[in-house]
């Protein structure tokens, strides 16, 4: 098992966000995190990789106990690539320095070794092409292209995607679940946090629901959104399908 | 003594005030950074310690702090040279001038920068080197320029404290020559030139290290 989280709770300002998640990883598996907004899952990815430290609970990361206080937290998020919703591009590196940078600095290789890894990552996210624009020259989608070469170049043990559509229009947030495809079949462990129902049904991956801190369930998405037990989490995808169904074109 | 002659005449002091004001100036970028990273690392006491630095020496005038520097110290047994004493205290006021410069560049950066170099697994030290630093000091270009200019203006005082100049050289050759409209029009004009000079050079650099979408708005 590559992840293994027991009973995660996180409470700050006197509020708990987290309230015992319990849910597991496999190496090469592909897990969706839905849920409504505020409903910790977001803190919940900030925890994994110790962005956030939890208050309580136990988090397994290839065997290895992360929230002991002994853990090397550098270490441990060097072996995890982590993509943000809106990016989070350096703009005063161009596309190839965004990606080199922690080769350079992390990885100490030299600059030539560096430039040729990050042009083979920036190559399988087709942007090679791009490699020297800034993030200002760049689109939406090509963004997320290059932060996603950027997690990759660290060769990680797991991406975690933060929204990874929610910033992109409808065209490019399908290039994004071809993009989830693709790391797929290259035995990618991904957990994807996002409330984009076409990105948790065409990713064809099992969906954990978390709403108010807790996981309510974790099934296949079409069981969930269409034919659940649980009242909570079949209202949750009726509203969400009403929301995102696209507006009909003026005659 | 035509006007030709009294600008070259002048001339010998221009080297003394590019001088001086390039050392206050680098005096002003090493202090002004320096006091700009020490507060991102968010520690209050030493945030107490340089808040309350900035607020003294943002006060003080040049002028006094020169005079306690160059005449002040020697009584207790310290003698500064005449442009260390410029850089103590030209250099260091500027510096404070600089620090809330940077300060607001480094506000301007995007936090979501900072925790994706945080997730990353770059150290603190890393993020300020690689990612802070280099974007504060294109967002600072506009600030940086007006602080030179200032510590440019205030240079004359250099005569104070001995410094050839070219303010010590308009005055000595007033006092010679009883000529003082064109020797302090010339002398103007020099420091224009300086001023064009330095401005033109800093607007360079700005230009060669330009990142689209980064500065312009």
């Amino acid at each position: 098992m590559l992840l293994t989280v027991r009973n995660l709770v996180m409470a700050y300002d006197g509020r708990t966000v987290l309230d015992g998640v319990n849910f597991d990883l496999e190496e090469g598996e592909l897990k969706i995190v839905m849920g409504p907004s505020g409903c910790g899952k977001s803190t919940l990815l900030r925890c994994l990789n110790r962005l956030a430290t939890p208050t309580g609970g136990q988090i397994l990361f290839q065997g290895e106990d992360i929230l002991r206080p002994d853990t090397d937290v550098r270490a441990l998020r060097q072996r995890i690539g982590f993509v943000f919703q809106n990016f989070a591009l350096y703009r005063h590196l161009t596309a190839l320095e965004n990606v080199t940078l922690a080769l350079r600095r992390l990885r100490r290789l030299p600059v030539a070794e560096a430039n040729a890894r990050a042009r083979h990552e920036l190559s399988r996210m087709d942007m090679l092409a791009h490699q020297d624009k800034y993030p200002a020259q760049l689109s939406g989608g090509q963004k997320q292209r290059v932060a996603i070469a950027r997690a990759l170049a660290m060769d990680p043990a797991v991406l975690y995607f933060d929204e990874p559509t929610s910033a992109l229009d409808p065209l490019m947030a399908r290039e994004v679940v071809n993009m989830l495809h693709q790391l797929r079949r290259d035995k990618v462990s991904i957990l994807c946090v996002t409330h984009d129902l076409y990105l948790a049904r065409a990713a064809g991956a099992r969906v954990l629901f978390l709403d108010q801190g807790k996981i309510l369930a974790e099934d296949e998405p079409e069981r969930l959104f269409d034919s659940h037990a649980d009242p909570r989490i079949r209202a949750f995808f009726r509203q969400e399908l009403e929301q995102q169904r696209p507006e009909p074109l003026p005659i | 003594m035509d006007f030709p002659q009294i600008i070259e005449l002048l001339g010998k002091g221009v080297g003394y005030t590019i001088g001086v004001t390039v050392a206050c100036s680098v005096t002003g970028m090493v202090i002004g950074v320096a006091i700009a990273m020490l507060h991102r690392l968010d520690w209050k006491p030493l945030n107490r310690v340089l808040g309350a630095f900035v607020y003294v020496f943002r006060a003080l005038p040049v002028l006094v702090l020169l005079f306690i520097v160059f005449f002040g110290l020697p009584n207790l047994g310290l003698r500064v040279p005449p442009v260390v004493s410029m850089m103590l205290s030209l250099g260091v006021i500027a510096g404070a001038y600089l620090s809330e410069v940077f300060r607001g560049a480094l506000d301007s950066i995007d936090p979501n920068e900072i925790m994706a170099a945080e997730a990353m697994g770059l150290s603190r030290l890393q993020i300020l080197l690689f990612i802070e630093m280099p974007q504060m000091l294109r967002f600072s270009v506009p600030g940086m320029v007006n602080e030179f200019t200032t510590v440019l203006k205030y240079s004359p005082f250099a005569y104070t404290v001995g410094i050839p100049d070219v303010m010590k050289e308009a005055m000595a050759l007033s006092a010679a020559t009883l000529r003082g409209v064109e020797i302090y029009l010339a002398v103007g004009l020099i420091y224009f030139a300086i001023y064009k000079l330095l401005v033109t050079f800093i607007w360079a650099l700005e230009k060669r290290y330009r990142v689209p979408g980064l500065t312009e708005h």
